[in-house]
């Protein structure tokens, strides 16, 4: 008991001592924690790299910042909220492809506008999408699959992490883009999709990297193809879509810092300083890559830009693959 | 058997692994905390282990895994304290530890249901630390056997057995059953992406919280229910106070020993499957209790079996669903997907590679989970005490305390103030539900189960593109079928029976 009042009574002072050194800095951002919402719950990719980011800030801000995961209805319920929030900085949100793109496009009943209502900070993070299959499907490269699919169309199944979520979109492009027939078969996430491609309930899945790479470093699940630009350093023995016969061919999730709209341009700056110097830094280039995911970072106006491509792109796979979320 | 050769080598690795003052002290702290907070009504491991994560970013990683090993089974362990003290099942599988734990406590033997509670865990994660160590991985591959048709048909069977819960009505307990999937559609449909009886409010587009449903339907209506009686010489103060043993006798032990050990296998072998692992293994152990027992009408008075054998059952699962996440990296619940994002904070990927790669860490964490297991009954055992006093505060200020823990409980798994207003609902509910003599353990058992079952139909339908012969042809499932058959047999045999002999007497008599 005694260690406990003396505890008390030391934090005590110090709190009494801080407090006029926190008063008279009241104009220099920030002299209280920042709630770092993110829209999903804890345990996915989006938390994790939100908390590994999350943390990094804090200690070079000197303030706390506090991960308040709002999760549900596809991210719409936590992204919303940050929309609403006072744009002081100290509400922040962790957007990615599927709050910010995604969602909007999909969702008919979506209460936030990307674009307006929010002034995007930086991204940080991206991560590719793999195609994988099951190791008895007998195609070893995505023209053998895509030959494969053609000589039995409408036969094959793949999986995905829920109807309209990024999964679903990345094959659905892929349909488009190969003229391929193959039927979609939605898991209630990540981990149960990429469970039931290792147990060849299905054969296909356009899986996230941080959810399929353990897998396929076990030799559990056949990469075929990386859905990104460049080839990924985690996996650079395997081609992208793009190289195979569809230039062009792009997905990734991005993930990224957004605020309020009409957050002062201070307190922006400061942010854009601090979290690319986080995302850039080789401690966190490290840590990503453990996640499968790639450091990012993109002036407002290079992310401003991304978001406009990619809600016109989205847009039109969502219309023609007739997905419609109420 | 390759892995039997190497079992005490590696085990000794473990052990010497965790036994360091700094690994033991991390055991220690995990414990500690997770059962604190499992304790507060409503925080599950999942909200513990989200709040206390990044804490663990800067241990070294042997450590940081057994300390969020640690608060997983603190917090599991808390949860059972709670659904024996005052009815408040932290998680899906603590219900059906309130329905006798709680009628044990109030007859003045919460000490024994608490002890028996512990002791059972205990066996059962023995157990299971042991089968993670010899048979992890070909278990997991088990598990990946199991499609959208096994899931169904393994549902069908948890269903079916779940009306063994009730000893009143059955009447009752299969309209309780149809309600609870009514409450379970609500929400986003997996296949379509269409919302369900959501009426508009997006917190309810991912269904109602099995938390919500829980408290309310369980904590919220015990206390209106014990305010109502307040006034009349207050009955619960008066049991509490006639508390006669705070530890098991010979005899408890005696009944309980057969419940603990068929729980153990039960709980062994549903733990090893993603999803409903430890829900089903809890429940499937009871019904197999009642139908085992000599007294099966002492169930859902307080029978010592129907704790001794579910927390067995529940705690075995919690154990084993450790397989998939380290063998496969497939992670069965919310809770394993957190600690296997914790295991790639730390550079480690989960996967068949862990155990050649890492192997002080895989079987640390193994040796860990057995001393865990074990501080936690040297811890709880001798709390028991305090708990059982803890009853004896008078109720006018427990139930305020209660009510307080339970909303933030509530409010920490979403974030959502619905949910609160939601469990006032269920409370109010469930008050009904006690007024009507409805039991309310079917009606949670079909809401857990039923969105899995339907969302598994489908599946199954999708992928045989409409034939429903798969359910059949697939041994598995065919295999659960025919449990589920062979169950509704034993079960409607002894009432058509109980039916004819009544008709007789009443012929009899008139």
């Amino acid at each position: 008991m005694h260690k406990l009042t003396r505890i008390a009574v030391a934090a005590l002072t110090a709190a009494a001592v801080a407090a006029p050194v926190g008063a008279a800095n009241a104009q220099v951002y920030p002299n209280k924690p920042i709630r770092l919402i993110v829209a999903f719950p804890p345990g996915g990719s989006t938390d994790i790299i939100a908390r590994l980011v999350g943390q990094k800030l804090g200690e070079r801000v000197g303030q706390q910042v506090i991960v308040d995961n709002r999760g549900g209805a596809g991210g719409t319920i936590g992204t919303e909220l940050a929309a609403k929030a006072n744009a002081d900085g100290y509400t922040l949100t962790m957007g990615t492809t599927s709050t910010h793109v995604i969602a909007p496009a999909a969702y008919v009943k979506v209460k936030y506008d990307p674009i307006k209502d929010f002034v995007p900070i930086t991204l940080v993070a991206s991560t590719p999408y793999l195609l994988v299959l099951h190791p008895g499907v007998k195609a070893n490269s995505l023209k053998e699959f895509v030959g494969l699919v053609k000589s039995q169309p409408g036969k094959l199944n793949f999986a995905s992490a829920g109807t309209g979520s990024t999964t679903q979109l990345a094959m659905e492009m892929l349909k488009i883009a190969a003229g391929i027939d193959i039927v979609h078969v939605p898991y209630s996430g990540n981990g149960p999709a990429g469970t039931a491609v290792m147990g060849g309930q299905v054969q296909a899945l356009f899986g996230s990297m941080p959810a399929v790479l353990p897998h396929v470093k076990a030799g559990r699940i056949r990469p075929i193809a990386v859905g990104t630009a460049k080839r990924s350093s985690a996996l650079p023995n395997v081609p992208t879509v793009s190289e195979s016969g569809y230039p062009g061919f792009e997905v990734s999730l991005w993930l990224g810092f957004f605020a309020p709209k009409g957050t002062p341009d201070p307190v922006l700056r400061k942010l854009y300083d601090e979290l690319t110097g986080i995302a850039r830094s080789p401690e966190m280039k490290e840590q990503f890559e453990r996640n499968g995911a790639d450091a990012v970072t993109t002036t407002q106006v290079e992310l401003s830009r991304l978001m406009k491509t990619e809600l016109d792109k989205y847009g039109k796979v969502i219309k023609s693959a007739g997905i419609q979320l109420k | 058997m390759e892995s039997l050769a190497s079992f005490f080598p590696n085990l000794a690795l473990g052990f010497q692994t965790a036994v360091s003052l700094q690994n033991l002290t991390y055991c220690f702290i995990g414990v500690f905390v997770g059962t604190v907070v499992g304790v507060l009504p409503g925080i599950g491991p999942l909200a513990a282990i989200a709040m206390l994560l990044p804490a663990t970013f800067n241990l070294p990683p042997v450590g940081a895994l057994i300390m969020l090993a640690g608060i997983y089974y603190g917090t599991q362990y808390g949860g059972s304290t709670t659904s024996i003290l005052v009815k408040l099942p932290g998680e899906s599988a603590s219900v059906v530890t309130c329905i006798d734990g709680y009628e044990m406590a109030k007859r003045g033997r919460a000490g024994p249901a608490l002890a028996i509670a512990a002791i059972g865990s205990f066996f059962a994660g023995t157990v299971g630390t042991i089968l993670i160590a010899v048979a992890g991985p070909p278990l997991a591959e088990m598990a990946l056997k199991f499609g959208a048709p096994e899931y169904f048909s393994l549902m069908t069977m948890g269903l079916i057995a779940s009306a063994v819960l009730a000893h009143g009505s059955m009447v009752k307990a299969i309209a309780m059953i149809f309600l609870g999937l009514v409450f379970g559609i609500v929400g986003t449909d997996v296949n379509s992406g269409m919302s369900r009886f959501t009426f508009g409010a997006s917190g309810l587009a991912d269904g109602l919280s099995f938390v919500v449903v829980a408290m309310g339907l369980f904590g919220f209506a015990e206390i209106l229910a014990n305010l109502e009686r307040q006034k009349e010489a207050s009955t619960r103060d008066l049991l509490a106070k006639k508390i006669e043993h705070l530890y098991p006798t010979l005899k408890d032990l005696k009944v309980s020993a057969g419940a603990i050990m068929r729980g153990t296998a039960i709980g062994a072998f549903f733990g090893t499957l993603p999803g409903a692992g430890p829900t089903i293994s809890a429940f499937s152990s009871y019904a197999l209790e009642k139908k085992m027992a000599k007294h099966p009408e002492e169930f859902g008075t307080g029978a010592i079996q129907g704790v001794a054998g579910p927390e067995s059952a529940n705690n075995a699962a919690a154990q084993c669903a450790f397989i998939p996440t380290l063998t496969l990296g497939i992670p069965g619940s919310g809770t394993m997907a957190l600690m296997l994002g914790a295991l790639t904070i730390q550079g480690i990927a989960p996967g068949p590679q862990v155990m050649t790669q890492r192997p002080e860490l895989f079987w640390g964490l193994i040796a860990s989970m057995w001393i865990g297991n074990a501080l936690l009954v040297v811890l709880n055992l001798p709390l028991i005490g305090l708990w059982v006093k803890l009853l004896q505060v008078p109720y006018r200020f427990l139930f305020p305390a209660i009510m307080v823990f339970m909303s933030i409980g509530v409010y920490s798994v979403n974030n959502l103030d619905l949910d609160i207003y939601m469990t006032v609902f269920f409370g109010f509910l469930g008050y009904v539900f006690i007024k009507l003599k409805c039991e309310p353990a079917p009606l949670i058992l079909a809401f857990v189960l039923g969105p899995l079952m339907e969302e598994n139909l489908r599946r199954a339908l999708l992928i045989s593109r409409g034939d429903p012969t798969v359910f059949f042809t697939r041994p598995i499932s065919a295999g659960f079928l025919i449990a589920t058959i062979l169950l509704l047999i034993v079960m409607i045999m002894p009432n058509v029976r109980k039916k004819r002999e009544q008709v007789l007497v009443e012929e009899g008599t008139g």
